[in-house]
């Protein structure tokens, strides 16, 4: 199961986090805080899994990450979950939010923290993988995206009524 | 065009993100944060009505400050008024909101749980896709009565859309996780079984982990799904890589789902029916093989996919464990991984190996690569990767490569990361014990694990020494022997004091022969000393047998007094100052160990969980046993390791840590591990009451007996010794007050001080660099050997607790009673996450803080100068400058030393001349001071003279640090 997934920067800024498992306000930022900690320690080129984190799960329970640029994307992960699985499911995401925000940059994580979410919700659902088919992920966020136009579409025309 | 357009996100919010951003401070961010909350609040409050767009704002606004880290307590009800909104993009937000910030609040609840209804029941598939994923994210135990019944109906029902079915798949499994008594799964079963089936590739991947996880639950009712799964995967394996389409990720047909079909797998035992076995077996081979093609890519995409399927065939294979042929592929396989370039592979390899090394056909398989494990752990440059060689090398273990592989554990241990040395010394302990031939390389062998991690061996480790030697009279001459020798060392570990008391006083008397030996003398007092006095103040934390080391070595002292009277600094007249009673107690012999089983074991288990420590080991451990202990006879601590599985778990061959069926790996493990440990821990420290009977006694005791000793009070020693950059943390204080002491991963300490006369007042700062919490955060300020009289530090406890980030401050009081050369150290001793923390720098107070600057005359400065001509009062350096000779910043220096800074004194004006007067409790100190720079050699020539002797020795070495 995935217990969390957290996006950060270099300097450890969140920019996305998202708890499967409930933890309350504090503890969440400590965990954000001790993930930053721990993952932004390491040499690039060192493997992409890490043991350590104390707040979630203890033992049985990992730390897999990429490091984009300026971004780490970070998945918490406990002993079921296949560990190059969860990095190519990294990888989709990057991918997804990349085709959906046409080359994303971090900027585009912190103005549209909501969409991040949207697109994130058609992957992984409850901590456990929904979709990892790409095409089928962009279709779903694409559908989304054709209600609010029409909504928005909508509501001009009402003002203009 | 891209799927999220950007121009049409909301305004106002997209302002308030860009002032957040452009706060040039902490305290400007919040007070930004503030406003809006505020502004939000009153808006929620206000009598307008705000229209679906500004609700939709203000929740975002509010979804971003608490990503900031702060906390929401309002706008719950707003969000649940977008829920029944019937525009998507405010529901939407509505649900977002309510996901991330779940609030238990019932009546709230109660009306989620309408809006839910209302949406699943709507038959638009975004709406009852939002609602399953609230669900989902909640998963509430209202939620669960609310929705259990209804779910696997959308589930399995014909005409539900694809993406609901996967959404509903997934939001089962939550709340059949959190209320597994609502989720009655019986007339679904086999529909959901055969969800397997499903054209839908995307269906299948989420009902896969609702199927795994209802399997591990109820393995019976869901058997059938083995051979679906198994005739899914043999299509995916044998296909193209085209043929899968979409699911297709860089040239691999659908790894993520190849991956969960074969972890489920992983829940039964092999098929029993031959047709599906050999399909399986077909497609395990297919995998191997795979392996050994070129890849279809060069981009590291493809081939982690390819691994990742790989690499749980191969789990799958260790699972099953009985198919040789694949065993002996798999472990060759593995093999080639050790040695890849790529880090990740090397690490699950190494990862995967472990648990190869327990099955009995592979084990020897496994054994054959040790040299290349051996040198990953010396090797890799990342930690995560060393810390699974370790591991592997530990499972790999046996008989016939024991001595070598605890070897390198030690010597690994010398450098090994702060976080795993805990850890490896639990590892190198157990490895010892069970594979002892001869005790006296046990006992060599935990010596050397004190002396090289002496911090980091555990009460349990200790303890077990002890154990071992009392329980086998063949070994107890030669563990007294090697105490004593090790006791001689310069500087040695508190536990190896410990250990060589209770060794020595019970078995010292095994080697009276050897000649009496005062550092050894020296060195248990020291110990005595600080233990006895803190005996009262934390009878829980010093157990039982803590007190025995003091009883112990003490008896042994006395021992040696009684013999001994041809040495007078140790002689004590016993009959004076042990009133017989108490001497009898001391010299009764202490009661055997209670027999128990063998504490490391149960704690490394409680660390560690799954392939720490298998039931064959422990068998092993009781086979070895009992041939070293002579036929039948069983050694007392094999008695106790076998006692404990007897008690672990019902039936003594039973899978203790579940590594031979991957199926109840989560529940069995951690029943078993907290089993154990409840053992220990009810064995482990003593009766509260008894201990402190036993405290008090022993303190009465230890200072009846040091209190009438004619032993000068020796250095009362801190628990570790003194950092060895000490020293020069030191130096960068001599000429300045405040500033950072110390520095390390965790820890940071600041120093401010200001001193008056012979007076000073010295504010510490501990900050603590993690987000984790520091607990038993103790300091003790301590005055080493002659220090002792001449000055006296007063400190007041600290809080035990130091929160992650937060800084404590301490205030320490100094009195210079007269001049002193030492410095007093600081022990700081704290717990981060498990491991004990002990650290003892030197504090910066030095002689000269205690300076008053004297301004006098050409005239006079000469006159006493002359005064001050015996050659003892003199002190001269002439050293090389280690800085810039430039002017300003030395005499900023000199003037940061305390003196007065003289003009015109000496008649070369390149020469600096100062004057001050250390002031001390009892008598003032005049000192007088030339620098003679030579620019042209980068030279100086320092001279001191001081009325008294020591203080110009002391000084000069001080000064000569910093120029």
């Amino acid at each position: 199961m995935i217990k969390a997934i957290l996006i950060f920067n270099n300097h450890g800024k969140p920019r996305l986090s998202k708890f499967y498992e409930h933890f309350n306000e504090d503890i969440e930022q400590q965990i954000i805080r001790e993930t930053f900690h721990l993952v932004s320690k390491r040499d690039e080129n060192v493997c992409n899994f890490l043991e350590g984190g104390m707040l979630i799960g203890g033992s049985d329970y990992k730390l897999i990450y990429r490091h984009y640029a300026t971004l780490y994307f970070v998945f918490c992960v406990d002993s079921s979950e296949s560990e190059l699985g969860i990095l190519d499911l990294i990888q989709v995401f990057v991918e997804t939010l990349d085709k959906c925000f046409e080359n994303v940059c971090e900027l585009d994580l912190i103005f549209h923290v909501d969409k991040v979410h949207h697109i994130l919700a058609e992957m992984v659902m409850g901590g456990m993988v929904l979709e990892t088919n790409m095409n089928e992920i962009i279709t779903q966020v694409d559908l989304q995206n054709k209600m609010e136009k029409s909504e928005l579409l909508l509501a001009d025309k009402c003002s203009f009524a | 065009m891209p799927a999220v357009s950007k121009g049409d996100g909301m305004r106002g919010l997209a302002v308030f993100i860009s002032d957040i951003r452009n706060c040039k401070s902490k305290e400007a961010e919040i007070k930004r944060i503030n406003k809006e909350l505020a502004n939000i609040r009153s808006k929620f409050k206000g009598d307008k009505a705000l229209d679906g767009y500004s609700k939709k704002k203000y929740v975002c606004k509010l979804l971003f400050i608490f990503l900031l880290g702060h906390d929401i307590d309002f706008g719950h009800m707003e969000a649940v008024n977008l829920l029944s909104s019937n525009k998507y993009t405010e529901k939407q937000i509505g649900y977002l909101f309510i996901s991330v910030l779940v609030n238990s609040n019932s009546e709230l609840i109660r009306l989620i749980n309408n809006a839910i209804k209302n949406d699943l029941s709507s038959r638009n598939p975004t709406f009852m896709c939002l609602a399953l994923h609230c669900i989902a994210n909640v998963g509430s135990r209202e939620m669960a009565e609310a929705f259990a019944s209804e779910i696997p109906r959308i589930l399995v029902a014909g005409d539900t859309m694809d993406s609901v079915k996967q959404s509903a798949a997934l939001c089962l499994l939550r709340l059949y996780k959190t209320s597994p008594d609502l989720v009655l799964m019986g007339e679904w079963t086999s529909r959901v079984v055969h969800l397997l089936n499903d054209q839908h590739m995307g269906v299948v991947t989420a009902a896969i982990s609702l199927i795994t996880c209802l399997s591990q639950k109820n393995p019976d009712e869901f058997k059938t799904c083995v051979s679906l799964a198994v005739s899914r995967l043999s299509r995916i394996v044998s296909s193209a890589s085209t043929d899968l389409q979409d699911y297709t990720y860089y040239f691999v047909p659908a790894p993520w789902l190849s991956c969960k079909l074969l972890r489920l797998l992983q829940c039964y035992p092999p098929p029993e029916d031959g047709a599906v076995k050999g399909r399986l077996v077909e497609c395990l081979e297919t995998i191997l093989n795979k392996a050994q093609e070129p890849p279809k890519s060069k981009k590291v995409q493809h081939s982690n996919a390819k691994n990742a399927i790989l690499f749980e065939a191969i789990s799958l294979i260790i699972h099953y464990d009985s198919e040789p042929n694949l065993l002996v592929r798999a472990c060759n396989q593995l093999g080639q991984f050790l040695q890849h370039r790529e880090t990740n592979l090397r690490y699950l390899a190494l990862e995967s190996m472990c648990t190869l090394a327990s099955s009995e056909f592979s084990h020897e398989a496994v054994k054959t690569h040790i040299e290349t494990v051996i040198n990953a752990l010396k090797t890799e440059r990342d930690v995560s990767v060393r810390q699974r060689a370790a591991d592997l090398l530990y499972a790999m273990c046996d008989r016939s490569n024991a001595k070598q592989i605890v070897a390198e554990m030690l010597s690994y241990l010398e450098t090994a990361d702060y976080s795993i040395r805990e850890e490896m010394v639990l590892k190198v302990a157990i490895l010892a014990e069970k594979y002892a031939v001869d005790y006296s390389w046990y006992v060599d062998t935990i010596l050397n694990l004190i002396r090289i991690a002496g911090d980091y061996v555990s009460e349990e480790v200790w303890y077990r020494v002890i154990q071992i030697v009392i329980n086998r009279d063949d070994v107890q001459g030669y563990a007294a022997k090697t105490v004593f020798e090790a006791l001689q060392a310069p500087a040695c570990h508190e536990n190896m004091v410990k250990v060589g008391g209770y060794i020595l006083g019970e078995f010292g008397n095994l080697i009276a022969e050897l000649p009496f030996s005062g550092p050894v003398v020296t060195v248990l007092f020291c110990h005595l000393a600080p233990c006895s006095s803190t005996f009262s103040q934390r009878p829980r934390r010093l157990s039982k047998r803590c007190c025995a080391v003091t009883a112990r070595s003490m008896s042994w002292l006395v021992h040696l007094q009684q013999t001994v009277h041809n040495s007078d600094q140790y002689y004590v007249q016993t009959s004076e100052v042990v009133s017989p009673v108490p001497q009898a107690t001391v010299l009764e012999e202490m009661p055997p160990f209670p027999e128990r089983e063998s504490s490391i074991l149960a704690k490394l288990k409680k660390k560690k969980g799954p392939g720490a420590v298998s039931v064959t080991e422990l068998e092993d451990g009781k086979r070895e046993g009992g041939e070293l202990n002579g036929g039948g006879e069983r050694g007392p601590e094999t008695a106790a390791m076998a006692s404990c599985v007897s008690q672990s778990t019902p039936s003594p061959s039973a899978d203790l840590l579940g590594i031979r069926s991957v199926a109840p790996v989560g529940a069995s493990l951690s029943s078993a591990g907290s089993l154990l440990v409840d053992v220990f821990s009810e064995a482990g420290p003593a009766a509260p009451s008894a201990a402190v009977n036993d405290d008090g006694f022993l303190r009465y005791k230890a200072v009846l007996w040091l209190s009438s000793c004619k032993v000068s009070a020796p250095p009362s020693e801190d628990p570790a010794p003194p950092l060895s950059e000490a020293d020069e943390l030191l130096d960068k204080f001599v000429c300045k007050n405040n500033g950072v002491l110390f520095e390390n991963q965790l820890l940071q300490i600041g120093i401010k001080s200001e001193y008056r006369q012979n007076l000073g007042r010295m504010y510490l700062f501990y900050g603590n660099k993690t987000s984790v919490q520091f607990a038993s955060f103790t300091t003790t300020v301590s005055c080493p050997g002659e220090l002792q009289p001449q000055l006296n530090v007063q400190s007041k406890p600290v809080e035990p607790l130091v929160e992650g980030g937060a800084q404590i401050q301490q205030v320490l009081n100094i009195e210079c009673i007269t001049d002193f050369s030492e410095a007093p150290l600081l022990n700081i001793k704290f717990r981060y996450g498990g491991a004990l923390q002990n650290l003892t720098l030197k504090l910066p107070v030095t002689i000269n803080k205690f300076f008053q600057p004297t301004e006098m005359a050409s005239q006079d400065f000469f006159q006493r100068w002359k005064q001050l001509s015996q050659p003892q009062q003199e002190a001269q350096k002439i050293f090389k400058a280690s800085h810039g000779m430039d002017t300003e910043v030395i005499k900023a220096k000199l003037l940061g030393l305390g003196m007065a800074l003289l003009d015109n004194v000496d008649p070369n004006p390149e020469n600096y001349v100062c004057a001050g007067v250390i002031q001390t409790k009892g008598q003032q100190v005049g000192c007088l001071l030339r620098l003679e720079p030579n620019a042209q050699a980068q030279m100086y020539r320092l001279t001191l003279r001081c009325s008294k002797d020591l203080v110009s020795r002391r000084l000069c070495e001080l000064l000569a640090q910093q120029f």
